[in-house]
């Protein structure tokens, strides 16, 4: 049996020696619990010096190039609703059921875009509240990068306001959107009452006029200009946030800006110059930095390229969407044999005789295309607008000839600018042919409260969705449903 | 808890010299005198010879095992009369006197179940003794049946465990489940432990299966113990929430050196193929549905250069026979010193799929020798090499190594590249190859050519099948090891100390090539992906283990341990795109781009303090309790410890001696209850769950940061609570051996990846927290019978079912949970309070009004309403505008997709030499979604079923199939899950059948070679009763998650014709 004699035998005293060492190994374990990421920057250490801050406020901008969001499909979605494209493809993965108008609540892509937007405005939110209480920077580079989130934040809103509420020229009062201003880190605050298009607008202005204020005129570099918010960035956003409230007078002082009196049509400030590029389809075509660019998605390099179906170039050149026989593309500058515009070379006609859209020619994966988001020629035609619906034809006109005559130099409008209201649908239809393909169309028909159009494809057909219809715009995602339970019903 | 934790660390030191300090025995040796002790050791029952059991003479240390005769001899001093202690484990031990020579000394079994015990990884027990509730299946079970891992082969032969075989495609990771699920975001998957160490599970190979488990050669594995109850599986604290399987594999056997050599080869072909249409059906169908949506025609029927229909089978491109080929070899023995085993192996399999090729090379050394009286030390190790490669099939679950989430789902079933998808909608009346021999390719797009077919129908967004089989590659291939060494030292006879050292290293090179001419190589004209994981699990593992008897009748034993485990993963990869020449096929070649992919590195510690005492008093009553307390890494300072533990209490009312002075004891041979509780947990978080953290990525090629993971600090261990009663009864002198058990799993403060508004913007909407609670419970019951034990013939049945009740309690604050991704393509599986985990959803169906030929769903308001696949609108009955089915809003929980039932029946007979086996697994009372028949309905240019000919075309008509319309995804259910595709999911299969022959050698030559030799013929899948009317009631193809039950678009199952033969030398 047992005995405590045994110790004193030295046969054991090794072993003795062995347990000390193992039970000294044992006690040095603890640390090994103390695990951290070596590929991750924890929260603590994220916002820790100028560099960080800065590569936060590129993440920004990363986020809303996400290829669920303009990084490609938002875009794509946003024609595919509308009227200029036919379905060529079937497959919902590629968007068939937006294009046939059958996407519903529990649809990925629904869900897709609300919270890749959202991602975006929490990724704002978040920075701003970190910018202040952070005390490294100079309090240049702090309003500056403020500014910056704010431009991200109006301009995430902007486009879930157009895609998921009602258009405020319909019913400013329903309600819209879960207006978002606080940075959510942990999660847990799921209810939140929806704000109404009114108040989505409204933060949107609030936020653009903060903006303005505080950007900078321009970068360093053409490719930093090009890439992210300035000055003028804010100031034309605004133009086409007022164009959407059909704020005439607000849009002509924004555009005013922007846009001298007269031609030429430039801006200059400090080192930055924004005008109409002398040849449209040089502002296409791939890595484009020119003067024309006010906000644009630079894919510079292969990893942060969209995939294969989001990318617009395998879009409309594979073609998952060719251009719709009743849709713009039959407007003379397309159609008519004879006509010179240039815009037409943007168009090309493949095997099967389907025309499709050009603008976004890299159709081979990395999908390395630039996405235009704003352009000075939006921001004339946004002003043309604007001038005609309160009776400056004459600028109007001469705001409208700009786009056309750098396109078609020869060409004489010998219809549809006379009248005000014959010269406001002349110039929409421009918008339709200029912007042909680069994500308006659907909020376009929405401003003006038009049917989304029937059209065929073949991936077959679908119906025309009148503005009172449930599926007007698209439902609120059932990823916000099924948890908000403030969310309407 | 702090301080609890800090007393812990000192109390532990502090016991283990407790038990230490008094234990301190002398050995003490006498002179030997020449004499000599011999004799024989055997059962009681069946009289046969024991092997290992061991005799020591009373009073002395000098002990000797038996040889496999059950024979024993000794030298000694002693002079007779001597007295002998023998001791054998599972049978009770005996003092005799010996004043004969030689002695046959009989044991009696403690149960009937011969040298049953039970082994926990880090201990056995006899099976008498045991209180938790465990199953062992054994090496006959797992022998000489084709597979690539052993887990495939356990369908069926434990109560409580559910295997599922999710397709064709080779060494895919089956489902693996014990009782139930006991997790819902966390990974669902049990804890597997082979010779002590924590192995790799999930699914390594990207686009082809790789099952880590495929690294265990089924034929090396003595025991494989399913630990189910809280008694059994609480010594694995923290990682016990799903189960524990202990795999033990082989050991040298007492007497000379033994060699075998056991071989296979199968033949293997698909089964049961959904009938689809042929091209001239095909061609009509296609058209008809075109002509109802207002398109023109444009499907045609085309000929070849003879003037011949082209007719192509795509099926035929996709499968064969497959043709297999399995070896095993390996040597062993024991002497009194030293045991071991020594085994290679190598298999080389042909799937039914074309160019799925999968082999497998792989040696194990067992090895242990007693150095000393006081040191045994002793290796156990396998080494495997195995490549698998072969095409996209679809069918590989979602679950990997690194990252193993209860709900993950497979995306690949909708991917354009996988085989499965494609022989489902590849047109019929499109060539393979032009009429110059060239591949059927739309140079546009790399797809399928549209052949005769008019180009303006469409995207055709289908690969030519043929050039991904020709041309595209992936490959798999693991380079694993397996083993540990370990060292034990009897500090006393009944005080061990045992130091075991383990590592598991896979090493899994993941290679792809994609062609640029058709498949998904197209746009990117060509791509290569490498990519290279290092898997490293290290683990330290002390015991010390102390056994005492007291007074007669009171027996100890006390387990205390240690253990720190270090899991890491290291990997690194690039794609490259853009070929620079048609020339390359392979990453190292000359290409254009690169882009980083695969890269991952991470890592994670487990820090435990582990106890087990045994007590039971004259083999009567019996108590056991585990205590175990786990640190990990992943959790936040303050929240790292946590405590887990199991009590179990059993009553040996057989031994009781009113029970053996009664008249029942002529037909009740033994009977024991027994019940057991406690608490353990689900560690299988992401490495850093409790972080919030922020990754590095470019904008414009400037560096950028990115939220991408809400932590919790306030994340704590999860517990899982289960109770478990159980009955043990051996009838008919033991030759009926019955148990049941009643289960309950309650899982409380769930890690669950919380589901958030989507509108707070937080990464993956979702944060890990402690919300939610579930329970699995249900009975189980084993029977084993030896129904005939003549000598001429044998038969033994082994029957088990068990029942299984899963319910969500509760989810928190959040609501519904589904799958990781919603898809484009419909909501398959909900969790949902009140409901079992990933119960099947879909939006209730009405078949097909017969006046128009819309299909009718039945809304949230229980309301009709009618789709019109033309207009895309919805309406009521009556036509006016309802509003539009939503999968989420309008969908309904159809029933569970986990089965309420399942179990097996093997039946093994043996007459002379012959011997028969049949193994017969179940399951039932869950719903299945048919999602193939989805598919196969849809009308794009897939092809469709057969069934597709009953489809509506007159008013008036009766029919379940709408009216046909170009384009429409929506009335078949392909983008919303639909009821009508819902089916029962209950079958009873054969899934194996064996029949082999002992050849008698006689007198023959062959004896003066071989010791034994048997050959025999095997079939697998066989026959399967069932109502489901899709392939297989196995499939499903989202692994090992909470989503099950889905079927859709992968290759259907095999069935295995197998001829093998076992020889021993």
């Amino acid at each position: 049996m047992m005995t405590l004699l045994i110790i004193k035998n030295r046969l054991f005293r090794p072993f003795l020696f062995l347990f000390g060492l193992l039970f000294l190994l044992l006690a040095c374990q603890k640390k090994s619990l103390e695990l951290a990421p070596v590929t991750s920057i924890s929260e603590v250490d994220a916002y820790s010096t100028p560099e960080k801050m800065l590569a936060q406020v590129n993440g920004l901008y990363g986020q809303l190039s996400n290829a669920s969001y303009f990084g490609g499909r938002h875009l794509v979605f946003n024609e595919q609703r509308g009227d200029e494209f036919s379905q060529n493809d079937g497959n919902n993965s590629t968007g068939a059921n937006v294009w046939n108008q059958s996407i519903s609540a529990s649809g990925d892509f629904v869900n897709a875009v609300w919270t890749a937007a959202y991602r975006t405005i929490n990724s704002a939110n978040i920075l701003l509240e970190r910018l202040e209480s952070q005390t490294f920077l100079s309090e240049e580079l702090k309003i500056a990068y403020t500014a910056e989130a704010k431009f991200v934040r109006a301009f995430t809103y902007f486009s879930l306001v157009q895609t998921y509420a009602k258009p405020y020229n319909q019913d400013p009062q329903s309600l819209a959107l879960p207006l978002r201003l606080n940075a959510e880190v942990s999660g847990g605050n799921n209810d939140l009452a929806f704000s109404t298009v009114q108040q989505v607008y409204d933060q949107i202005l609030q936020d653009l006029d903060a903006a303005e204020e505080g950007l900078p005129t321009g970068y360093s570099s053409a490719l930093l200009n090009i890439s992210r918010a300035h000055k003028a960035s804010a100031i034309a956003l605004k133009t086409r946030v007022y164009l959407t409230l059909s704020d005439w007078g607000k849009l002509i002082a924004e555009a005013a800006k922007l846009v001298p009196d007269f031609s030429p049509y430039q801006y200059s400030a400090n080192n930055i110059v924004h005008q109409l590029e002398g040849d449209v389809t040089q502002v296409f075509g791939g890595s484009y930095i020119g003067s024309e660019a006010i906000f644009s998605i630079p894919f510079v390099i292969a990893s942060e390229a969209p995939g294969q179906q989001a990318a617009l170039a395998y879009n409309y050149l594979s073609p998952v969407l060719y251009l719709n026989e009743k849709g713009i593309a039959s407007h003379e500058v397309f159609a008519d044999p004879s006509s010179t515009d240039r815009r037409k070379q943007l168009l090309v006609t493949n095997a099967n005789n389907q025309k499709l859209l050009n603008k976004f020619p890299h159709n081979s994966a990395p999908y390395l295309d630039y996405i235009p988001l704003i352009r000075y020629a939006e921001v004339l035609l946004n002003y043309a607008e604007a001038l005609a619906q309160t009776g400056d034809l004459s600028r109007a006109r001469e705001l409208l000839y700009a786009i056309r005559h750098r396109s078609d130099p020869g060409y004489n409008f010998n219809s549809g600018v006379v009248g005000s209201q014959e010269l406001v649908e002349t110039i929409y239809t421009e918008k339709r042919i200029e912007f042909l393909g680069e994500g308006f169309r659907s909020w376009e028909l929405f401003r003006k409260g038009l049917p989304l159009p029937a059209k065929q494809g073949n991936a077959g057909t679908a119906p025309e969705i009148s503005p009172d219809a449930v599926n007007y715009v698209w439902p609120i995602p059932s990823s916000e449903l099924a948890y908000n339970k403030l969310a309407p019903r | 808890m702090q301080k609890l934790a800090k007393g812990w660390k000192f109390a532990f030191p502090v016991l283990i010299l407790f038990f230490f300090a008094p234990s301190y025995g002398q050995i003490q040796t006498k002179p030997i005198v020449n004499a000599t002790i011999y004799g024989k050791v055997i059962d009681s029952i069946s009289r046969t010879a024991l092997p290992g059991a061991s005799v020591q003479l009373e009073g002395v240390t000098h002990r000797v095992t038996t040889d496999e005769e059950g024979n024993f001899n000794f030298v000694t001093g002693q002079k007779l009369p001597a007295t002998l202690v023998v001791n054998y484990i599972g049978y009770k031990p005996k003092i005799v006197i010996v004043s004969e020579l030689p002695i046959e000394i009989v044991l009696e079994p403690l149960l009937n179940q011969l040298s049953d015990v039970v082994i926990t990884g880090y201990s056995s027990q006899s099976k008498q003794l045991y209180t938790g509730s465990a199953s062992q299946v054994k090496a006959t079970a797992l022998e000489n049946r084709p597979a690539q891992s052993f887990d495939q082969l356990l369908g069926g032969q434990a109560a409580g465990v559910n295997i599922v075989q999710p397709s064709g495609a080779l060494n895919a990771t089956p489902v693996f489940r014990i009782r139930g699920i006991n997790s819902i975001t966390s990974s669902v998957y049990p804890l597997i432990i082979v010779d002590g160490v924590t192995v790799f599970t999930g699914s390594a190979g990207g686009d082809v299966g790789n099952n880590p488990l495929a690294g265990i050669n089924p034929s090396d594995i003595e025991t494989v113990d399913v630990l189910k109850d809280a008694s059994a599986t609480a010594i694995y604290g923290s990682r016990a929430a799903n189960g524990v399987v202990v795999i033990t594999t082989k050991k040298g056997k007492p007497g000379n050196a033994k060699a075998t050599y056991d071989g296979w080869v199968s033949f293997s072909r698909p089964f049961n193929l959904p009938e689809l249409l042929n091209a001239a059906d095909y061609v009509a169908i296609k058209n008809e549905a075109r002509t109802n949506a207002g398109l023109s025609e444009g499907f045609v029927l085309g000929q070849d250069k003879n003037g011949k229909n082209i007719e192509t089978d795509w099926y035929d491109v996709a499968y064969h026979t497959g043709v297999s080929h399995n070896h095993n070899f390996g040597i062993s023995g024991a002497t009194s010193a030293t045991n071991y085993y020594l085994a290679t192996n190598f298999t080389d399999q042909n799937g039914i799929i074309r160019t799925n090729n999968f082999t497998q090379k792989g040696v194990r050394l067992n090895l242990e020798h007693e150095l000393n009286k006081l040191l045994t030390v002793g290796v156990n190790a396998t080494y495997n090499n195995s490549v698998n490669s072969g095409p996209n099939t679809g069918a590989i679950g979602p679950n990997s190594v690194a990252a193993s989430t209860g709900t993950s789902v497979n995306t690949q079933y909708i991917g354009l590249q996988p085989l499965g998808r494609l022989t489902y909608i590849l047109p019929p009346n499109v060539p393979v190859y032009l009429e110059d021999g060239s591949y059927n390719i739309n140079a546009a797009n790399g797809n399928i050519g549209y052949g005769p077919n008019n180009p303006s129908l469409g995207v055709f967004n289908a690969y030519n099948l043929q050039t991904i089989l020709d041309l595209d590659k992936n490959r798999s291939e693991s380079n694993s090891f397996v083993g540990s060494v370990f060292a034990e030292l009897s500090l006393l006879e009944n005080l061990k100390l045992k130091t075991l050292y383990g590592l598991n290293h896979l090493q899994v090179e993941n290679t792809s090539f994609r062609n640029p001419l058709s498949g998904d190589g197209f746009v990117t004209k060509g791509s290569a992906t490498n990519g290279t994981t290092k898997y490293q699990r290290a683990s330290w593992t002390n015991t010390l283990s102390y056994a005492t008897n007291f007074g007669e009748e009171h027996h100890l034993s006390v387990l205390l341990g240690h253990e720190i485990i270090k899991t890491s993963v290291d990997g690194w990869g690039a794609t490259r795109s853009g070929m620079s020449d048609p020339f390359f096929t392979s990453y190292q070649g000359g290409w254009t781009n690169i882009t980083p992919a695969n890269n991952i590195q991470s890592e994670h510690a487990i820090l435990s303090y582990f106890t087990n005492i045994n007590y039971d008093y004259a083999g009567k009553y019996l108590l056991s309790v585990n205590l175990r307390r786990d640190g990990l890494s992943a959790l936040a300072k303050g929240n790292k410890w946590g405590n887990f533990g199991g009590g179990s209490v059993g009553w040996n009312i057989s031994e009781e001696e009113f029970f053996k002075q009664s008249a029942v004891v002529s037909t009740i041979n033994a009977l024991k209850v027994r019940g057991s509780y406690g608490v353990v947990g689900n560690s299988s978080l992401n490495d850093y769950a409790a972080l919030s953290i922020y990754d590095a990525g470019t904008y414009a090629g400037f560096p950028s940061l990115n939220f991408s993971q809400a932590g919790n600090r306030n994340l704590q261990w999860e517990s899982s609570k289960k109770l478990d009663i159980g009955l043990e009864i051996a009838l008919l002198n033991h030759r009926l051996n019955l148990s049941v058990d009643y289960y309950k799993n309650d899982i409380d403060g769930l890690i669950l990846s919380a589901p958030q508004a989507s509108s707070q913007g937080i990464p993956g909407n979702a944060i890990t927290a402690n919300v939610g609670s579930l329970y699995n419970q249900g009975f189980e019951f084993a029977i084993n019978a030896a129904l005939i034990q003549k000598e001429a013939f044998k038969w033994n049945v082994d029957f088990n079912i068990s029942t299984l009740k899963n319910r969500v309690t509760s989810l928190g604050d959040g609501g519904d949970i589904y799958p990781t991704s919603l898809s484009t393509f419909g909501i398959q599986n909900v969790t949902r309070v009140g409901y079992s985990a990933g119960s099947i959803f879909a939006v209730p169906t009405d078949g097909v009004n017969p006046q128009n030929g819309n299909r009718v769903f039945i809304n949230r308001n229980d309301e009709k309403v009618q789709y019109d696949a033309i207009n895309k609108s919805f309406s009521y009955l009556d036509g006016s505008v309802a509003p539009r089915i939503d999968n989420y809003a309008d969908g309904r929980i159809l029933g569970n997709s986990l089965p309420t039932y399942y179990g097996g029946l093997n039946n093994n007979f043996s007459y002379k030499n012959f011997d028969l086996s049949i193994g017969i697994i179940f399951s039932g009372g869950n719903k299945l979604h048919n999602g193939t028949k989805a598919t196969i309905s849809d009308q794009r240019y897939f092809n469709n079923g057969v069934f597709i000919k009953d489809r509506w075309t007159e008013p008036g008509q009766v029919t379940d199939v709408p009216k046909l319309v170009w384009g429409d995804s929506f009335s078949n259910g392909f983008s919303t899950t639909i009821s009508s595709n819902v089916e029962d999911g209950s079958f009873a299969k054969l899934k194996n059948l064996m029949i082999g022959y002992r050849i008698p050698l006689g007198k023959s030559s062959l004896r003066n070679y071989l010791s034994s030799l048997r050959i025999y013929a095997q079939a697998t899948n066989l026959f399967t009763v069932t109502g489901y009317s899709g392939s297989d009631p196995e499939i499903s193809i989202n692994g090992n998650s909470i989503n099950s039950g889905k079927d859709q678009n992968v290759p259907v199952n095999a069935r295995v014709f197998t001829a093998g033969i076992n020889v021993g030398f």
